[in-house]
């Protein structure tokens, strides 16, 4: 069984994404931003199922590590739906819904095509091994989608501020965890390292949060001052 | 160019660019495997030792 302290950043985690639902339907946004809510409903459950998962077998269990990479996998689909759907609401307006589409699921089955050709050679916990690396690869994909998603909103001067505010949190949340790779390598051996990817994914939910708390639909922001070099 | 033709050539290099930078970021990786989608406790991926071989005429 994990130590306290990863089991009070668990709940700590669980509690953000539940406090963004809940700030959703307070707002009355729930619809609009309906693809946010759903990843972190499905993370939720997620939690719930690992949690039982973990309770019954253990942490150095097979059935723990399975469901731990397939439930991992299908939050990495699910986010990568919500940056699709953020990209839909910067690009909807301009008429190229059903080309964001079609680019979505050809990354999609891209990336799933790659995994495949890594993993393939594999002979033990095939499926495992490719749930994993498909997260893995989802992850660096929406990092560059974000990237890309943030050029945009500069180059369209996009002014609605809860839009601008998830999207620069993706991208942070995105920087950090490819960021967190060369952490790692560096200091191993510092057991704060261990909690460096739970802390992680407090992130997302916690700004997500605030942004819905301080922002109405209405409000806006200037993008330029966010990217300007003082003088 | 056809927008779809365009939206095909974009996300190969959306494609071909995130597995380059993982490629670069995960080049001198030690194997340490991160997950940052929900807060719950890596499983702890250990070895777990082989039995002895049981050696024939011992009981």
């Amino acid at each position: 069984m994990p130590g306290s302290v990863a089991l009070f950043i668990w709940c700590l985690g669980t509690l953000l994404e539940l406090c963004f639902v809940v700030c959703s339907l307070v707002r009355k946004s729930f619809v609009r931003y309906f693809f946010l809510n759903l990843y972190f409903i499905l993370s939720i459950l997620t939690s719930a199922i690992r949690f039982l998962t973990l309770n019954a077998y253990g942490d150095s269990s097979e059935q723990y590590i399975h469901a731990y990479f397939y439930t991992d996998a299908l939050l990495t689909l699910g986010l990568f739906v919500a940056l699709i759907s953020l990209y839909s609401h910067v690009f909807g307006e301009l008429g190229f819904s059903k080309q964001i589409r079609y680019g979505a699921v050809l990354l999609l089955l891209g990336t799933a095509a790659f995994s495949y050709g890594v993993v393939r050679e594999s002979e033990a916990r095939l499926a495992t091994k490719f749930a994993y690396e498909l997260s893995q690869n989802l992850y660096f994909v929406g990092l560059v989608l974000t990237y890309i998603l943030w050029g945009a909103v500069l180059k369209l001067r996009e002014a609605r501020a809860r839009l601008v505010q998830f999207i620069l949190s993706l991208g942070l949340y995105f920087s950090a965890y490819a960021a967190s790779y060369a952490l790692v390598n560096l200091a191993d051996k510092f057991s704060v390292i261990r909690y460096l990817s739970q802390l992680l994914a407090c992130l997302l939910p916690l700004s997500w949060s605030i942004t819905m708390l301080r922002h109405t639909e209405d409000s806006r922001i200037a993008t330029a001052p966010l990217v300007a070099v003082p003088r | 160019m056809s927008r779809k033709l365009g939206t095909l050539v974009l996300a190969m290099g959306i494609l071909v660019g995130a597995m380059g930078l993982k490629t670069v970021l995960t080049a001198h990786a030690n194997g340490t495997v991160l997950m940052a989608n929900n807060p719950a406790p890596f499983p702890d991926i250990k070895q777990k030792p082989k039995p002895a071989p049981v050696q024939p005429g011992r009981n």
